[in-house]
């Protein structure tokens, strides 16, 4: 690189050594890319051959496919929400009292037909609109389990025990009213990052600009979250022998957590995870409850959304308080019911 | 992420959505058919979606705003409005996967690492003293799911399976040392809860991996029926190539 010290008369040798230089500062880049390239590409697409990536990638892409739907219509009825229906409805419907609003909102959870991604957008909105949080949790966990489709799909996957339906609707209730109470005497303020949407203070737009802006800013914001968690659940799916949870099926005390926290890792839509739970033969039926309990409270792909719509700190705290819930109120009630 | 990235991934995912569930059958490698609809309605939204924001925002260089949504940038929300969430670029993976890379339907390499999903036991509350499973008709070879003829081999104590001659479809799953089964993955929401099903094949020299066949054969009793040592296993006589039918995870003879 130093050539040209000795080819100070000479101008077009030093001309083209610059040139030379120049190009091997240029090329050297392009070479080493180029070759890397070249090296790593068949290894690339014999990696995307691989029969676990080749599962893995259809496992997420069905989990993405599969969510969005109901990650659609869940930020459209929140679009609707934040741009169409005034506050004072809310405060109207639901008790002024947080403590009375929890369980109607609870109970209001069965309107929403979908599985769990919908009723995040939702609760979020709900929050924006003034309703109390604890309330809007308690819809939140509820919506997924107990609406109508869900029982019907529980109803189909046990025909033998018909006690799982009820068991199931009273358990999820359970849960959501309990955890909703517990935000209101140990929840705090801080932790929850109150979602701001982008509409609501734009002066010169039309509702239906609100509605579109609202709806575009939701479903692209949660839609990214929900890729985080399939990504997650479809490492722990290919990842995971099923196998390796026989081992527990043995012990009551072991296996309800043990399907508690399957549930949290398979990230099944709720709408399917009856047909799961029964496909778990050897389990207990009360194990079997806790796994459809959990799942539409807790899972991957739930922690994701809800961090992405009010902030990790909450998710973190909210989801594990959840789970612990939601298996004690499912051991409760299995005990009870079946 | 600007806003003619986001009208841009709105397309692409609508696309991409109407690509798989209107144009193709490829959504039946990821989900039940009876999302179709909700789907296609998806697909066709976020299109709207886009054109909508591509008229108003303008495509595909953004119209500069000129109502009051910039004065918020400065407030210091984890993102600011005008260019809309980080982590939407996530997005592109799936939108892009779909429209034209989209992965095959789950296949051996899931069905070999599960154990079967053990057939139901029959009820006997729902049956009042008769069978539940009907004889088979006598006529020929006897087309059957995978389901049926597992629950059978395993469950009925009246061996209907006996002296019938039955034709299974799946695909091939080899198991280490020359022996395979036939079997199918049936799902009830999404590919992520795909269970087993696999009836093991005796007598016929296994095909590749994943390769969709027909076997035609007889029962091959394993096990003592009704209780959980009885597996299903088939004598084959015949094994057939056949293509991949249109939704793998539908268990059809």
């Amino acid at each position: 690189m130093h050539g040209d010290v000795e080819a100070e008369g000479a101008g077009g040798l030093r001309t083209a050594a610059r040139v030379g230089t120049l190009a091997l500062i240029a090329g050297l880049p392009v070479v080493v890319l180029g070759g890397l390239a070249l090296w790593l590409g068949p290894r690339i697409t014999e990696g995307l051959d691989h029969r676990a990536v080749a599962a893995w990638r259809t496992v997420f892409t069905a989990i993405v496919i599969q969510g969005v739907p109901f990650l659609l219509l869940g930020t459209v009825v929140s679009a609707i929400i934040s741009a169409f229906v005034p506050a004072w409805v809310f405060t109207r419907v639901l008790p002024r009292n947080p403590a009375l609003a929890v369980p109607v909102a609870g109970a209001a959870g069965a309107v929403l037909p979908g599985c769990e991604c919908a009723s995040v957008p939702v609760a979020g909105s709900l929050m924006r609109r003034g309703v109390a949080p604890a309330a809007a949790l308690a819809f939140l966990l509820s919506a997924p389990a107990i609406n109508p489709i869900v029982l019907v799909a529980t109803y189909v996957a046990f025909p033998d025990t018909p006690w799982m339906v009820a068991a199931r609707l009273i358990a999820s209730l359970l849960t959501s009213v309990a955890m909703g109470w517990l935000w209101i005497r140990a929840g705090r303020e801080e932790w929850l990052r109150l979602p701001k949407g982008p509409t609501g203070h734009t002066p010169g737009a039309s509702r239906a600009e609100e509605f579109r802006v609202s709806l575009q800013h939701d479903f692209l914001h949660a839609g990214g979250f929900l890729v985080v968690g399939a990504a997650a659940a479809a490492t722990f799916n290919v990842a995971v022998p099923h196998s390796v949870l026989r081992l527990f099926s043995d012990s009551l005390w072991l296996s309800l957590p043990m399907l508690g926290l399957l549930a949290v890792v398979l990230a099944v839509c709720s709408e399917a995870d009856a047909f799961v739970a029964a496909s778990l033969t050897g389990f207990s039926p009360t194990a079997r409850l806790a796994f459809m309990v959990v799942g539409p409270m807790v899972d991957l792909k739930l922690i994701a959304l809800q961090s992405g719509t009010f902030g990790r700190a909450f998710a973190v705290r909210f989801s594990s308080a959840t789970w612990v819930m939601a298996v004690l109120c499912s051991g409760l009630v299995g005990w009870w019911l079946l | 992420m600007k806003r003619n990235v986001q009208v841009l991934l709105l397309l692409f995912l609508g696309v991409g959505l109407l690509h798989i569930s209107l144009l193709t059958d490829l959504y039946l490698r990821y989900v039940r058919p009876g999302l179709r609809p909700a789907l296609i309605a998806s697909g066709v939204l976020l299109i709207v979606l886009g054109a909508v924001s591509a008229a108003r925002d303008g495509f595909p260089f953004n119209r500069p705003r000129t109502d009051g949504h910039d004065h918020h940038d400065g407030h210091g929300h984890g993102h600011d409005h005008a260019g809309g969430p980080k982590v939407a670029w996530l997005l592109y993976v799936p939108a892009l996967t779909i429209l034209f890379l989209a992965p095959p339907a789950l296949g051996s390499y899931t069905a070999a690492r599960d154990e079967a999903a053990a057939p139901k036991a029959p009820s006997s509350s729902s049956s009042s003293g008769e069978s539940l499973f009907p004889a088979l008709p006598d006529t020929g070879v006897v087309p059957m799911s995978l389901n049926d003829f597992s629950a059978r081999a395993v469950w009925d104590t009246d061996r209907t399976l006996k002296g019938h001659t039955v034709r299974l479809t799946g695909f091939v799953t080899p198991s280490g040392h020359g022996t395979w089964y036939v079997s199918r993955l049936v799902i009830s929401c999404c590919a992520a809860d795909a269970q087993v099903r696999k009836v093991r094949v005796h007598g016929a020299p296994a095909p590749p991996a994943d390769a969709w066949v027909t076997v035609t054969g007889t029962w091959h009793p394993t096990g003592k029926v009704g209780t959980d040592d009885a597996s299903p296993a088939l004598d084959a006589t015949a094994v057939r190539r056949v293509p991949e039918p249109k939704d793998p995870y539908h268990d059809l003879g």
